[in-house]
């Protein structure tokens, strides 16, 4: 008969007590179950989760104490919060649901202690050996049944950009703001969009008001230029002067200036905000010298066709147009079984290279040390095995649940054209559904990172 | 002109394929790579170069160089060199001469490094000449002719009618004996040369260069302004080699823990690079580190190993997101006078 | 340095810790017996040389050889504890088995020192590798001439061989100062930087060489007070450092302009480092 590793992290206060008295009352449960004891079940992260699949166990139970109960008062909130978002994150990347389980259990419940890991154990076994780790070992080149997935995309969203000039309208009024800016020493550089040699549109950098007739705008302006705020801007001495820049956002962009003014990592008076109202990019923007063609497929998506904040405000509401609702591919992933989807998963993940340029271009990821990429290798390792590198995007995306603005970059720039943002979008609907919250509307931390308030419901 | 059909091709890398790990032009989901190939079914013909370098096949993206086996205080240790032999088809000249160029170091200057050398033994080149320039070539720069045969071991240049064949090295002859002994129709020749006076160099020549005056340039801190410390350069470039070393946990086995100790593919452009434990880091700023990134190519490893440390294939040009262009690099560098500038 | 054996650069020789032993806070000491033929390879190793320690299963990091082949067949390296590596050598012990590469770098030119007067000043764990030219310099008295040793640390928990000072004291014609920056109660030396101490004492640069190892900034501000005192920069020796991840000049990792720290140092002199583009600042 299968046996299934399971791991289970039980907090110390609660459940831990509660399978000594299951113990001592000599109530009969499966041996499967290897106990991790930890504080808090608020403790137990996702990375520590993962890396607990990545490492061979086929089943991860989390027990805390119940709501109201914690030893840390609100410790459990976390857990209750973060690891069902977890599961369908894992879900989706092809963990059968059925492995990851959170559950509550006080000191004297011994028997419902019993009675879970009996449960769980079971549903484990049920599922069979786990693929998770397996199928990686194997590094074959999985065809998917997911090959027609950009050529979907492109067939509904693949309308072609409006040929309504607004280009040189907004370029003009970029210009003249940008001048007056730096001519009145209101900032310092303005970051806008410039043309290159080679015809690409590419971020610019303009410090002198002379300088300011290589800004421009046109449909291929893909760039979320919110990702250099933060190293223009934030203030690692107290007491040094605080810069200020002016920077050109798209309605996708001046979302993220909310995540990041939420996260403090500058002051909102250190950013003059020149909003853009947008009627999409187009394809091959920033790698090839575009002005018009057919929309990507974020901006076919897209239902902010305004900024949500701004200093500046240049053009219209454009006419909305027909906003397709692309979540098509997303529907077609989650119809499939999680074999399918691990299958899936891993043969994208088996071309990526680990340039690490979808976590560099994304303005919310900014930690000193990644995570992935600490030298210790404690999450995740530095080799190409795809089950490492999904690790790291899992893991990514993760961290980005509820402060993924959707700008799409980390699609753009990959190599290898991995459709990374299925991810993203997969855990924003989520977070949304489970607490009506969408990232960048204001400049307010995600009710995912906080504590469980009086009208969420308890899990 | 006795050109071998493609049919003859196809079935030449059909019996290849049989034999040795064969290694050709593969649609990868979309992607154009360099990958192995099981049949001539899967071989892409028609392609300008592939996202990636053949250099993954020499100093693989992580590649272990020991097996650790570690019983109480007892250690073992198995070093991990490749076995079998690899045949690369589709080779153009400017992956070739990334070959040559990573030669300089890995395999002319002491020590030798061993896993490249066994790669580099036991793989043979089968080069495919260009018919054009791509829009951000610039190979003819780097004085790479577009049919030039000089780094692999055969050349095949497309002709009318089919291939030309032409052996260039010991071990290409060997190749096509053993392509005649499966009965293969090959009559190796060396076909008309291209005319490298009718490409455009970037710039005429770069050994007429003068890096140092430009180390203190303004132009690094603002060129690196958009650049994103991703690594997508260094790891589509041919002759791009640097990388990290470290010991990863293995499942135990029986008792034993084991570790691989493996080195993985890094990039100056990266913010850790240069980074101490303790947290000094020499190169903290963007302009710094991509300084040293053409410095190095242009300037460093000439010093160092003799070649330049760039093919011209233009790779990094097409796959950088913020459009950060070498030729640009090159033709800033290559002003009269060379001064400081703002741009 | 050309090595004629075909030995695989990349794998390491095996020694076993014969002694581990607390030289300052986080900072240890370790004695390495060398099995496997590393003997050999060891055998004429010089000051200045560096090697790659692995402890097995977290990785490898360079460290100044401490030690001197005619004092001790065992392989002497001062490590503080820091990051991945260092913490995974400092969880071992007595009898647990590390692994070693082969002596790297270049060395300190102590031919050409024969003669002169050596002033030696050793910045926290820099000290490391400079004990091994104290030990030759002392060992071979008569070759050199006086013999200045300024050692300093931020605070006296942190001088490391405190318990060889007696020893350099002894020798003749030699003086030892030292200076911390942040005294303890128990402190009845010099208080202040190195620097600070260097301009007290103020040796002469008659033919006389310096030889710095510490933090980048102490060796900048050391070459800094240096030249008022008379000390032109071929005069001056340095020993450098840098994250690396071979040791053999491939990995590419420690260059400073188109010198590799690893093949063509860690022994500079400041005029050397002084006519590179890069800093290692």
């Amino acid at each position: 008969m299968y046996e299934p590793k399971i791991i289970g992290y039980l907090c110390t206060w609660c459940s831990y007590t509660g399978a000594d008295t299951a113990g001592t009352a000599r109530l009969k449960y499966p041996s499967n179950l290897r106990v991790v004891r930890v504080p808090c079940s608020g403790r137990v992260s996702p990375e520590l989760i993962m890396r607990t699949f990545d490492q061979g166990a086929e089943g991860v139970l989390v027990l805390g104490c119940h709501i109201g109960e914690c030893h840390y008062d609100t410790g459990n909130h976390r857990a209750a919060k973060r690891l069902p978002i977890l599961q369908k994150l894992m879900e989706f990347a092809g963990l059968e649901p059925e492995r990851l389980r959170l559950d509550w259990v006080s000191a004297s419940e011994g028997d419902r202690f019993a009675r879970i890991v009996n449960e769980f154990t079971e549903a484990v076994r049920a599922q069979g050996p786990c693929q998770w780790t397996m199928i990686s070992r194997r590094l074959p080149v999985i065809r998917h049944p997911l090959s027609a997935i950009s050529e979907l995309d492109s067939a509904l969203g693949g309308q072609p950009a409006r040929i309504t000039d607004h280009g040189s309208l907004f370029t003009d009024s970029i210009r003249a703001k940008a001048r007056e800016l730096l001519s009145t020493g209101q900032v310092e550089c303005v970051i806008g969009y410039e043309v290159g040699p080679r015809g690409r549109t590419r971020p610019a950098f303009v410090y002198q008001p002379d300088d300011v007739e290589r800004l421009v705008w046109n449909r291929a302006c893909t760039h979320n230029l919110t990702a250099y705020l933060r190293e223009k801007l934030y203030a690692t001495k107290p007491g040094t002067p605080r810069k200020r820049v002016a920077v050109v956002v798209k309605p996708c962009d001046s979302r993220a200036i909310n995540v990041l003014l939420a996260e403090q990592q500058f002051l909102r008076e250190q950013v003059h905000v020149i909003g853009l109202a947008c009627e999409g990019i187009v394809e091959g923007a920033g790698f090839e010298p575009v002005s018009e063609g057919q929309l990507q497929a974020r901006c076919a998506r897209c239902i902010d066709r305004m900024p949500v904040v701004y200093d500046t405000l240049i053009g219209e509401p454009p006419e909305v147009g027909q906003v397709s609702n692309l979540s098509h591919d997303l529907a077609q992933l989650e119809a499939m079984t999680p074999a399918e989807r691990a299958g899936f998963w891993l043969s994208q993940f088996d071309r990526c290279i680990r340039c690490n340029a979808c976590r560099q271009v994304c303005p919310m990821c900014n930690c000193p040390t990644c995570l992935y990429e600490r030298d210790d290798s404690l999450w995740a390792g530095m080799g190409i095995e795809p089950s490492e590198k999904r690790t790291f995007h899992l893991g990514r995306a993760y961290h980005l649940a509820g402060r993924c603005v959707g700008c799409n970059e980390c699609e753009r720039v990959c190599p290898m054209k991995i459709p990374i943002s299925l991810l993203n979008r997969k855990l924003a609907k989520e977070v949304e559904a489970a607490f009506g919250h969408r990232a960048g509307g204001a400049p307010m931390p995600s009710p995912f990172v906080t504590i469980l308030s009086g009208e969420e419901v308890r899990p | 002109m006795n050109a071998m059909p493609r049919e003859e091709l196809a079935h030449w890398l059909d019996r290849l394929a049989g034999g040795k790990t064969l290694i050709a032009p593969r649609d990868v989901d979309g992607v154009l790579l360099y990958r192995p190939v099981t049949s001539s079914a899967e071989v892409v013909w028609d392609f300008t170069r592939p996202v990636m370098s053949i250099k993954d096949a020499f100093i693989p993206a992580t590649e272990r160089l020991l097996m650790i086996e570690k019983t109480g205080q007892q250690i073992r240790l198995i070093e991990t060199l490749a076995e079998g032999e690899q045949v690369i088809f589709g080779v153009r000249p400017c992956d070739a001469r990334g070959m040559k160029v990573l030669d300089a170091l890995f395999l002319d200057t002491e020590p030798v490094d061993p896993y490249y050398a066994r790669r580099r033994e036991n793989t043979t080149l089968i080069g495919l000449a260009c018919r054009e320039l791509g829009p951000t070539c610039f190979c003819t720069t780097l004085g790479i002719a577009l049919d030039d045969p000089r780094d692999v071991d055969v050349m095949l240049t497309e002709v009318e009618g089919g291939y030309a064949v032409q052996i260039v090295t010991a071990k290409g002859d060997a190749l096509l004996k053993e392509a005649r002994g499966w009965g293969l129709d090959v009559e190796p020749q060396i076909p008309d040369r291209s005319d490298l006076s009718t490409q455009q160099p970037v710039i005429s020549d770069l050994r007429s260069l003068d890096w140092p005056p430009y180390f203190n340039d303004e132009y690094w801190d603002r060129l690196a302004e958009r650049c994103l410390s991703c690594r997508i350069c260094a790891y589509v470039c041919p002759a791009c080699r640097c990388f990290d070393v470290r010991d990863e946990a293995m499942p135990s086995n029986n008792g034993h823990n084991q570790y691989e100790r493996i080195r993985c593919w890094d990039s100056c452009a990266g913010v850790n690079y240069r980074r101490i434990a303790g947290g000094h880091n020499p190169r903290p700023t963007k302009g710094q580190r991509l300084r040293n990134r053409f410095f190095c190519k242009f300037y460093y490893y000439p010093q160092q190993y003799g070649p330049v440390a760039c093919t011209g294939c233009g790779r990094c040009i097409d796959a950088c997101p913020e459009n950060i262009d070498i030729t640009e690099v090159l033709a800033h560098v290559g002003q009269a006078g060379g001064s400081s500038h703002n741009r | 340095m050309v090595h004629a054996n075909r030995h695989n650069p990349m794998l390491p020789y095996l020694g076993r810790l014969v002694e581990v032993k607390d030289l300052a806070t986080e900072i240890k000491l370790f004695r390495v017996e060398l099995l496997n033929g590393g003997r050999e390879a060891f055998a004429n190793y010089r000051p200045g040389q560096f090697a790659f320690v692995s402890a097995f299963g977290v990785g490898e990091a360079p460290f100044g050889i401490a030690s001197t082949p005619h004092r001790t067949p065992m392989l002497e390296f001062a490590v503080n504890r820091l990051g991945a590596v260092t913490t995974g050598l400092h969880e071992l012990g007595a009898g647990d088995v590390v692994g070693v590469r082969r002596p790297m770098g270049n060395a300190f030119p102590m031919e050409a020192f024969k003669g002169k007067n050596l002033i030696v000043l050793g910045g926290g764990i820099g000290g490391a590798p400079l004990r091994p030219v104290i030990q030759t310099v002392l060992d071979h008295r008569a070759d050199y001439g006086h013999f200045t040793i300024l050692w300093a640390a931020r605070r006296p928990s942190l001088l490391v061989f405190t318990d060889e000072y007696d020893e350099w004291r002894a020798a003749p014609d030699t003086d030892v100062h030292l200076t911390v920056d942040e005294p303890d109660a128990t402190w009845d030396h010099n208080v202040g930087l190195i620097t600070e101490l260097l301009e007290k004492v103020a040796p002469s640069p008659e033919s006389a060489i310096t030889i710095t190892c510490g933090p980048p900034v102490m060796i900048h501000f050391v070459g800094k007070v240096l030249q008022p005192l008379g000390f032109t920069p071929e005069k001056n020796y340095v020993t450098l450092e840098a994250r690396m991840h071979c040791g053999i000049g491939k990995c590419g990792r420690c260059n400073l302009g188109d010198k590799l720290i690893c093949v063509d140092g860690p022994v500079f002199s400041m005029a050397q480092v002084g006519a590179l583009l890069e800093s290692f600042l």
